[in-house]
């Protein structure tokens, strides 16, 4: 008797009792659905979250870390973790395509009676760029701007808020530090989940040297085409760096794929975490199809004596009661990974995440409604298989 | 055909046994009609259930077709059911959710037949008891004579050299049951072994020899080929 007889033997034999067979699905629906969709808005918030991080694509950053001993041991403090001989250097090497260069500094920034503590950088050309930065009112900082000093600024749509509550930031006056500084531009909000709307006030690297009389950049980026230049212009970088500063491992950079990594793992482990609290309502609704199965092989003892009789051997008694099991988890299976791909991508969406549909995923869900309907099957199938053929055909 | 040598069954009855089948020997020659009478109880059932391959015996030797059927797996009793031995049974046994063509079909599923060759030679096989306007009706549409006829149809659907039939005139008016045993004469006379189990001796009449059969023991019938003539 071939799978395909089997299967419809078991469709007709589910059909002949369609609200159990729909109520025994329905755990199978739910379980396979919440397991689904947990996965899956796992892998879209997982997916979101790195894309977010990696915005600024193939970008490094230099990171100066004294280590605690030459802190405590050198009486002079590290006030310079970067000079402009440094960016110059490290625009030398090859693989590198941009530089991004920032002073920061946190400062009040004021607008006639109104101030307000904002982070205040100094930044290059290249920052505009690398990371993406659009003017939603007024204009971004001109290459003229970072050839002299024109003291003008850019601000971040919370310091324009803050800042100038009924009046166009555009052209005013606002003063840093004593230093009186125009707003050229309103910077539009970065979108996604890591930016909770940042106080900052963007000055040209000149413009912020004379405004703090300070010379230090605390941080440098690296662009390179490709992620294996960046690698290479990293570790050059690095130690380039602390060549000329005649330090060991002073400076050192950032690797975002171990930030990816990490990122990978916690969310993983949270998926795993739900995903296992869905799997017991799962468990349960095994064991409902294991509980109608043992109900359908008494109510068939009959059956299964008559069919013994004409020559069916236990295994194919087995084998019958088996794929009865597993067609009706596979079909609340595909039920279930339907909804639970159309809840993901519901939730995705109204989270403004990427949606996520993974065949291998919803593959993998398959496979697995139909192991659940033979672990839970193969009791009630080797019931059947066993009994003895004259007592099933006595059994009223 | 059918050979049984000192065969014994009994069952475990609470602390006691007993023992419904006591040393019975009994040899059946191909294309008799053959049937096996007795009181309730006197465990005509079980022989038929042990010749059927349904039950094995607790000692003893059977040999069918000079083969010794006792040492089978279960496997080869499942074929010997299958391939060799063809079934009626009183309450006819039909599977309620098919039709009676899809009943036909039964013993040729697992005997591996495909499904076009399945489908004709069950039709054949309903033509045969006269039923080829029944094909798709479901038994509960049947009448008790039809189902029969319907159940007879599959157990000769295999081409069995054995038609076993347990009281298959049980649950039959009496010109229904006429018919019914008038089919079973005309397999006989094709050349197939029919067993009869019945305790009614009208039914008896059929055969060719009756084996009666009391208390597990063999009482009459057991000298081959006698006919029923010089019972009567």
């Amino acid at each position: 008797m071939s799978v395909l007889e089997n299967v419809k033997l078991a469709l007709s034999s589910l059909r002949s009792h369609k609200m159990r067979s729909v109520l025994t699905m329905l755990g199978i629906i739910i379980g396979v659905g919440s397991v689904m969709a947990i996965v899956a808005i796992g892998q879209a918030g997982e997916e979101t979250l790195k894309s977010q991080i990696a915005g600024t694509e193939h970008t490094v950053e230099l990171l100066n870390m004294p280590d605690e001993g030459d802190l405590q041991h050198n009486a002079t403090p590290v006030t310079d973790p970067f000079t402009e001989e440094d960016i110059r250097t490290i625009e030398q090497i090859p693989e590198v395509t941009e530089v991004v260069a920032t002073s920061s500094e946190f400062s009040n920034v004021r607008f006639h009676e109104e101030v307000l503590g904002a982070s205040v950088k100094g930044i290059n050309q290249a920052h505009i760029q690398v990371h993406g930065m659009e003017a939603a009112e007024g204009r971004l900082l001109q290459a003229a701007d970072f050839l002299g000093a024109g003291n003008h600024a850019m601000i971040s749509a919370v310091v324009r808020d803050d800042l100038f509550a009924d009046t166009s930031p555009i052209g005013e006056i606002m003063y840093i530090n004593s230093s009186p500084v125009k707003v050229v531009g309103v910077l539009t909000e970065q979108e996604g989940l890591m930016d909770l709307g940042e106080t900052e006030v963007f000055l040209s690297r000149n413009t912020w040297r004379n405004v703090f009389s300070k010379r230090n950049i605390n941080q440098v980026t690296l662009k390179a085409d490709s992620a294996d230049d960046l690698q290479v212009a990293g570790t050059k970088a690095a130690s380039l760096l602390n060549q000329t500063h005649g330090t060991e491992n002073e400076y050192q950079v950032v690797n975002m794929d171990e930030i990816m990594t990490g990122i990978g793992q916690v969310t993983r482990v949270m998926t795993i975490v739900i995903g296992s609290v869905a799997g017991v309502s799962l468990l349960v609704g095994g064991i409902g199809v294991m509980n109608i199965m043992l109900v359908s092989v008494t109510e068939r003892t009959r059956e299964i004596g008559i069919r013994m009789s004409l020559g069916a051997t236990r295994g194919q008694i087995l084998t019958q009661f088996l794929i009865e099991s597993v067609t009706l988890t596979v079909i609340g299976g595909l039920i279930g990974i339907s909804l639970g791909q159309a809840s993901a991508i519901l939730v995705s969406q109204l989270a403004g995440w990427t949606v996520q549909v993974s065949l291998p995923v919803m593959f993998g869900g398959l496979i697995f409604s139909m192991f659940i309907g033979i672990l839970f099957g193969i009791i009630p199938a080797n019931k059947a298989s066993q009994l003895d053929p004259i007592a099933s055909l006595r059994y009223e | 055909m059918i050979q049984l040598q000192s065969i014994s069954k009994s069952y475990p009855v609470g602390r006691n046994v007993t023992e419904v089948l006591k040393d019975i020997d009994l040899i059946i020659q191909q294309s008799e009609f053959a049937a096996i009478m007795g009181p309730s109880g006197s465990g005509k059932t079980t022989l038929m259930n042990i010749i059927g391959c349904l039950d094995h015996a607790t000692s003893g030797s059977y040999y069918l077709n000079e083969k010794l059927v006792t040492g089978y797996s279960e496997k080869e009793v499942a074929h010997i059911r299958n391939r060799d031995i063809g079934f009626v049974f009183q309450q006819f046994h039909l599977l309620p959710r098919l039709s009676a063509l899809q009943n036909v079909e039964l013993p040729m599923i697992y005997a591996g037949i495909r499904k076009k060759e399945r489908r004709q030679k069950a039709r054949d096989a309903l033509h045969q008891v006269g039923l080829s306007d029944y094909a798709v009706y479901a038994p509960n549409e049947l009448s008790g004579g039809q189902k029969q006829r319907v159940a007879i149809a599959r157990a000769i659907v295999n081409q069995p050299d054995l038609i076993l039939a347990d009281e298959p005139t049980g649950a039959l008016d009496t010109t229904t049951g006429k018919q019914v045993m008038a089919h079973f004469k005309q397999l006989n006379k094709e050349g197939t072994t029919i067993i009869v189990v019945t305790h009614e001796p009208g039914i008896a009449g059929y055969a060719d020899r009756v084996i009666t059969i009391q208390d597990g023991l063999l009482l009459d019938g057991n000298d081959i080929g006698r006919s029923r003539e010089t019972l009567t």
